[in-house]
């Protein structure tokens, strides 16, 4: 193919995939889509970035680094971002976040240290199991290159690459032994990992409480000043102890419903409308379910066809 | 409500009831034509009824029947079953009409001894006269002849409506009354009377056949099985009218005497008259009651005829109790013949009749005619499950004594033991199936109709635990033949003794033959089928105490019994006991098998060839699938049960823990003994899933991540104390759900002394609260939101349901013995075909234990065969679309729960009516939630319709194959529907995995090659799971499985236009021209390059069918 090879508006790049050791798997070709980066909100780092889609599924940063560093030649690249895919990683920070937020009411007066304090927690983790991610099929990333000129040099060599023969670059090839290793061992050092060191656990443990303290101690501080500070109109609010949840209000509903019942218990029949009135709703309701049922019937017939002995 | 339908019959009163049946001496068929005038008049009775006030409606309908639905369903399934009767009415009204004249018309014949008139009739009219055996010799002194018949009528259901309409041709009785003339007195021993009837028939036959203008096709058969009364089967020919249309029916043509022929007191049950020496020796000999109420049975027809007649005037609903009680009997397989059971719709409808008149408690009738047809049906069920007729019952007659081990309703007024053809086995199946259905009717919950009614519940393989078939040389008598079936019952019986709960002996009648053939009895009957039911834990037992050594007569009788297998022994208490010991070491077969082989062969002389025998290759099935473990009470399961006792014990005095325990409870297949695989070179092979519950407590975080920090906190803590205080050999903690901070994170492996690994996970229910909190929160992110339904349903399934279900199905397993066996043969079913990987355990264990705690129609299962196949039969019927499971798992599911089920059940089909989280809804008392085990795609749409799909083909299998299974069938799935498989090197995976494990120098925990290659395995099929999602679907089996399947999204197959939506390796279309520039397709090559790399080591090769 001599033209470019562009697809709505992308760079196509072929890439060889290694050899798979297995048996009956022909050696296969995967194409890597290119573009600049062009989000909705751009920011500081995106005239450098490219967008690169359908990345592997094995792609680490490393990849990409020797990809354009080494295999083009043509850009350094500063980072990768990977697909912003909803994790339960993300998911469970935005968690972590939100239940502080429960703890101090209003955002906006928080003092700067006690964030700092909850984006340190953040990253106390407890250590990986896995020696690398793994992308869903077909997933994007961003790359980031140190300057516009290597982004720039890049993709025209992407382009350049494209038009010549395919399966010219092999993915990965060159630096085999420095990839987290896939197939049977990445599941081996799995099993491993995932009894970390006693002493390791302990201390991730101890790193957390401490600053989980320290982020406690810090809201409670800022609550109590909060209760001192008079707002713009120079007034005070004043709050007396914990307020109750809408749980306990619920609760408190339904005692209260309960207790009326219990009162009224034993007094239904008292008049004879009463009872009338029961014995009317009683053959309403036989009515109704009557009804409901039959209409239930059409449904089975309708379903399962006639009722008939098999 | 009674008041208010008693009014209703007086405003309306039936348009029959004038009708008097009077016409007994008159031919029958002008009554049959009076009532086919009658049939508009009686439509409108129909329709009035049908347009009566509502609430009389729903008073019938709440009160007389069980509920309304049932009700409904009830009156649409009598009306579906009710013959056309104008229809066959018009139709027929003509043929019989000149069938009749046919029969008056045929001559005379004089009386001939009766070889000399079988020698005539053959050569003039080709018909060979179907005399009974013992045919009539050369010295027989008595002539046959043929006289013109007293009447001919047309009886039974088709005249009194009470048929129901089938796929079979629909049968209409004629009856010939044969006079007086042609017999003699003494006519009614030594088949005299069968021989000289067996002529008539023939010579009716031989009528008919020269009779050129009725276009039939002319059989014998034997009436109801009875080789003694042959009869004329009359098909229709015409093949021009008889399409798909016109109403199907044969024509049967038997005899009928006058009542008063022979005197009743000759055919009494206890009367003999099969006499082997002179007819006049005294009457000490053995008594024939089958032989007698055959004779006698010739003389009721008319009697029976007007006793239904007359009932069936008096009472509206009886014609419909007739329906119902044919249909019943029907699903169960009984019919009128000895082979069919000899209890019939005939039976049936003369049963109620005479209960119209008596039959309970001081000769009061057990029927009123106000009752509806339910409540008819309904009492004589109830009848025929509580009364035992073993003990005769006699009706309108008193002193007449019976056989004793027969069933017996002896009817006074005709003279007649209206069960004489049932068997002692046939009589306790068929109060075994009364009382199911029985309890069925009575059980409030459920309405159980399709389970009464529809189901078809003769099923063989489904209803009896163990089935052998044994050839038999037929004697082509029906005498001799109950003579051998009861001798083979008597020796079974013994033989088994209380291994046994039922056997049930059923084989074929004969087939209808050609007039012009004689009978053989070669090629029917050849084989005599038995049925099992067993105890399941008796049916195990080793050694059988016989009686002590000082009892000599019985210990004689015992030794003849059994032979040389009986043998002497001192038991441990000192007595010395005749007593059998069996085998039960592998790789012996089972000692039912042993026994049978054995007793079979000793009394019958069958070898063990002979015998084909089916029930004991499911429980090998697992045995050799598994670990040989069949009993929940296997050392094995003890083990774990043991070790966890201690375990608990130990935790009750851990001192340097904060916090005191609640409860620990189990959690896992191993503890609720319905692992598939539990041991793996002696020891248990998978951790043991278990969960702890401290006291609640103030100090801990009021932070869902800060909780799963202290969790592993405390199991550091946890496991310190238990290796120093012994009770565990080591302890480590390890991590799991990486992914989220809020998941559970940590579990503590505790390998205990007895070498049981336990996997604890701790248990707090303030996280529950702040899920909770999160969910109703307003300011919360619908991310978050989701994350928090997510982590809450997770928690809800590992903390509460898990001990839970495993509470619950501990006490089952212990109640129903089968229930272990049955769950784990289910496991390897799924496992089999390929679904470990999209249906959790759990959901299995959920629907045996349905088929075990709510088995209607059957009983609970006994055996792991019958528990299995009912599985699947379920399974193959389960519209999981429309249909929730409800599992009643503590006998605790009220009409609330249900209600609160069905609620949620539509819930979840309103809010994903494609079924795209929840396919299947699995609830039971204990999980009014449902989807615990079945959301996220647990299984998917498509793999529990493959699910739905195989379970109906196993079970076509099993009902075109029967005894001829081969069970392996059902365990080997086809890889036809699949794309590609993913071949996976398992041979020395064991043996590398092992290796590197030992290398790496990990403390011995999992250093068992196949769990670490269940452990590679999974994860990896995870992995590419979570990779290619939602486009390939990959279905693999357990560990023992060496292969991944692979399906592609069928979406995925067609180039798309490119978009960042696209959640697949793609590459640029290479159609040429034609193609639009944009198009893409899927990069099938690469995908697979990137499996085969990322399980490079575990891949051996990968396959691809077809090129979609």
């Amino acid at each position: 193919m001599g033209k470019d090879l562009e697809i709505a508006g992308y760079t196509v790049l072929p890439l060889q995939l290694p050899p798979a050791e297995s048996k009956r798997v022909k050696p296969a070709t995967h194409y890597l889509y290119l573009r600049p980066h062009e989000p909705r909100i751009p920011d500081a780092d995106t005239p450098r970035s490219l967008f690169v889609v359908n990345v592997p599924i094995d792609t680490t940063e490393l990849h990409l680094r020797h990809l354009f560093g080494t295999q083009l030649a043509a850009g350094r690249v500063e980072r990768v971002d990977f697909e912003d895919v909803p994790t339960k990683k993300k998911g469970g920070m935005a968690t972590a976040h939100s239940m502080t937020t429960n703890v101090s009411r209003s955002k906006k007066r928080k003092r700067v240290t006690a964030d700092d304090l909850q984006n340190q927690l953040d990253d106390v983790a407890l250590p990986s199991t896995w020696d690398g991610e793994l992308q869903k099929s077909g997933a994007h990333a961003v790359v980031v290159f140190v300057d516009k000129p290597s982004m720039e040099a890049s993709l025209k060599a992407a382009k350049k690459a494209g038009r010549k023969k395919e399966g010219e670059i092999v993915w990965g090839q060159g630096i085999e032994d420095r990839l987290p290793q896939l197939g049977l061992q990445r599941y081996l050092n799995h099993e491993q990992a995932r009894y970390p060191p006693r002493a390791e656990l302990l201390r991730t443990v101890n790193d957390f409480m401490t600053v989980f303290e320290a982020v406690a101690e810090a809201r409670r501080k800022e609550q109590a000043l909060r209760t001192q500070e008079p707002d713009e109109d120079g007034f005070i609010t004043v709050t007396s102890g914990p307020k109750l949840t809408s749980v306990a209000h619920e609760d408190e509903a339904r005692e209260l419903i309960e207790k009326q019942k219990q009162k009224s218990k034993g007094l239904e029949d008292f008049y004879r409308f009463q009872s009338r009135e029961k014995r009317k709703e009683r053959q309403n309701e036989l009515l109704k379910k009557f009804d409901e049922d039959k209409k239930k019937l059409q449904e089975m017939k309708r379903r399962k066809g006639k009722i008939r002995p098999e | 409500m009674l008041t208010h339908k008693a009014k209703r019959r007086k405003l309306s009163p039936s348009p029959q009831i004038a009708q008097k049946a009077e016409q007994s001496n008159e031919s029958k068929l002008n009554n049959y034509s009076k009532i086919a005038r009658n049939e508009p008049s009686s439509m409108d009775g129909l329709a009035r009824r049908k347009n009566i006030d509502r609430s009389a409606e729903l008073a019938l309908a709440s009160g007389v029947y069980k509920s309304n639905l049932f009700k409904l369903q009830l009156d649409e399934l009598l009306t579906e079953s009710r013959p056309n009767y104008g229809k066959h009415v018009s139709k027929l009204q003509d043929i019989l009409h000149k069938l009749k004249e046919v029969i008056e018309q045929i001559p005379e014949r004089p009386p001939k001894p009766a070889i000399e008139a079988e020698k005539e009739i053959r050569n003039t009219h080709g018909i060979v006269v179907p005399y009974p055996e013992p045919l009539p010799g050369k010295d027989t002194k008595y002539t046959v002849s043929y006289n013109k018949p007293t009447n001919v009528n047309v009886v039974g259901s088709f005249v009194l409506r009470t048929g129901v309409r089938a796929s079979e041709p629909y049968t209409v009785d004629l009856a010939v009354t044969m006079p007086n003339t042609v017999f003699q007195e003494k006519d009614y021993v030594n088949h005299r009377f069968f021989h000289k009837r067996a002529y008539y028939i023939a010579c009716l036959a031989s009528g008919i056949k020269e009779a050129g203008d009725i276009n039939f096709d002319i059989k014998f058969a034997q009436q109801d099985g009875d080789s003694l009364r042959p009869l004329i089967l009359l098909n229709p020919t015409d093949s021009t009218k008889s399409g798909s249309q016109s109403v199907r029916y044969q024509i049967r043509i038997f005899t009928a005497i006058e009542d008063k022929l022979f005197p009743i007191g000759r055919t009494l049950p206890m009367k003999n008259n099969v006499r082997q020496g002179s007819p006049d020796q005294s009457e000490s000999c053995a008594p024939t009651p089958f032989y007698n109420a055959a004779l006698r049975s010739e003389a009721t027809v008319a009697p029976f005829h007007k006793l239904l007649y007359s009932t069936a005037q008096m009472c509206d609903s009886f014609r419909d109790a007739c329906i119902l009680g044919r249909i019943w009997l029907r699903q169960r397989g009984f019919g009128s013949s000895f082979q069919q059971g000899g209890f019939g719709g005939f039976e049936w409808t003369i049963l109620m009749a005479l209960l119209f008149e008596g039959g309970g408690f001081n000769g009061k009738p057990i029927l009123l005619k106000s009752y509806s047809s339910y409540q008819l049906f309904k009492a004589t069920i109830q009848f025929l499950a509580g009364k035992n007729l073993l003990n005769p019952l006699l009706l309108f007659a008193s002193d007449i004594p019976s056989p004793t081990g027969t069933p017996t309703l002896y009817d006074g007024k005709r003279g007649l033991n209206i069960l004489y053809k049932m068997s002692p086995w046939s009589y306790s199946l068929l109060r075994y199936e009364a009382d199911i259905a029985l309890r069925m009717l009575n059980e409030s919950r459920d309405d159980n109709f399709d389970k009464v009614f529809i189901y078809k519940v003769n099923e063989p393989m489904l209803r009896f635990d163990r089935l052998i078939t044994l050839p038999v040389s037929e004697s082509g008598t029906i005498l001799r033949t109950i003579r051998n079936h009861n001798v083979i019952y008597e020796v079974l019986k013994k033989a088994l003794g209380d291994r046994a709960e039922l056997i049930f002996l059923f084989s074929n009648g004969a087939e209808p033959w050609s007039v012009g053939k004689k009978f053989s009895h070669k090629s029917t009957s050849a084989t005599i089928q038995i049925g099992l039911n067993l105890h399941p834990e008796n049916a195990m037992r080793v050694v059988d105490h016989g009686p002590f050594a000082e009892q000599k007569d019985e210990a004689a009788a015992f030794r003849s019994f059994w032979g040389e297998k009986a043998e002497l022994r001192r038991f441990r208490d000192g007595t010395i006991r005749e007593s059998l010991v069996w085998s039960d070491q592998l790789p012996s077969p089972s000692i039912v098998y042993q026994l049978l082989v054995y007793i079979l062969h000793r009394h019958f002389n069958y070898a063990e060839d002979e015998i084909s025998y089916i029930g004991d290759e499911f429980d090998e099935k697992l045995r050799n699938s598994e670990d040989g473990i069949p009993l929940y009470s296997s050392p094995a399961f003890q083990l774990v049960t043991d070790a966890f006792n201690s375990l608990e014990r130990s935790f009750q005095s851990l001192e340097e823990v904060p916090l005191t325990v609640r409860q620990l409870a189990l959690a896992s297949p191993l503890g609720r003994y319905s692992a598939l695989r539990v041991q793996s070179s002696g020891l248990i092979r998978d951790p043991v899933d278990i969960v702890l519950q401290f006291e609640s407590s103030s100090r801990w975080p009021d932070d869902l991540v800060a909780i799963q920090m202290t969790k592993v906190a405390f199991l550091i803590k946890i496991g310190d104390s238990l290796v120093s205080s012994g009770a565990a050999s080591s302890c480590k903690v390890g991590l799991e759900n990486e992914s989220s901070r809020t998941l559970n994170n940590a579990f503590l492996d505790i390998s205990h002394t007895s070498g049981v690994i336990f996997r604890m996970r701790i248990h707090h229910d303030r996280e529950q609260l702040l899920l909770e909190r999160q969910l109703k929160e307003k300011e919360t992110s619908l991310r978050a939101k989701q994350e928090a339904a997510y982590n809450l349903s997770a928690y809800k399934r590992l903390f509460i349901q898990s001990p839970r279900l495993t509470q619950a199905i501990r006490t089952l397993c212990t109640r129903f013995p089968s229930l272990s066996p049955t769950i784990r043969l289910v496991k390897h079913w799924f496992a089999c075909h390929l679904f470990t990987g999209y249906v959790n355990e759990e959901v299995i264990e959920l629907v045996v234990a349905k088929v075990f705690t709510q088995p209607y129609p059957w009983d609970t299962p006994s055996s792991v065969m019958v528990g299995f196949l009912r599985t699947l039969h379920f399974l193959a019927r389960w519209d999981w679309q429309q249909d929730p499971l409800i599992v009643d798992l503590g006998g605790e599911l009220n009409q609330d729960t249900l209600e609160a089920i069905h609620t949620r059940f539509s819930g979840w089909r309103r809010i994903d009516p494609a079924m795209n989280t929840v396919a299947l809804f699995v609830a039971s008392d204990i999980d009014p939630d449902g989807v615990t085990w079945t959301q996220h795609e647990m299984p998917p749409k498509v793999v529990a319709a493959r699910m739905s799909m195989l379970a109906k083909g196993a079970v076509k299998l099993v009902q075109a194959n029967g005894l001829a299974l081969d069970v392996s069938d059902l365990f080997q799935t086809s890889l036809a529907p699949y794309d590609f498989i993913v071949k996976l090197r398992t041979e020395h995976l064991h043996d590398r995995s092992t290796s590197l494990l030992k290398y790496k120098n990990l403390n011995g925990l999992d250093s068992q090659g196949q769990t670490a290659n269940l452990k590679v395995v999974g994860p990896f099929v995870r992995d590419l799971q979570a990779c290619f999602g939602p486009n390939v679907l990959f279905f693999h089996g357990d560990e023992n499985c060496d292969m991944l399947a692979g399906v592609w999204n069928p979406q995925t197959a067609k180039p798309k236009s490119w978009s960042l939506k696209l959640t697949y390796s793609s590459s640029p279309s290479t159609g040429g021209p034609t193609k639009k520039d944009d198009e893409v397709t899927i990069n099938r090559d690469a995908i697979f390059n990137e499996i085969s790399r990322l399980g490079s080591g575990l891949v051996d090769s990968i396959e691809v069918f077809g090129t979609k």
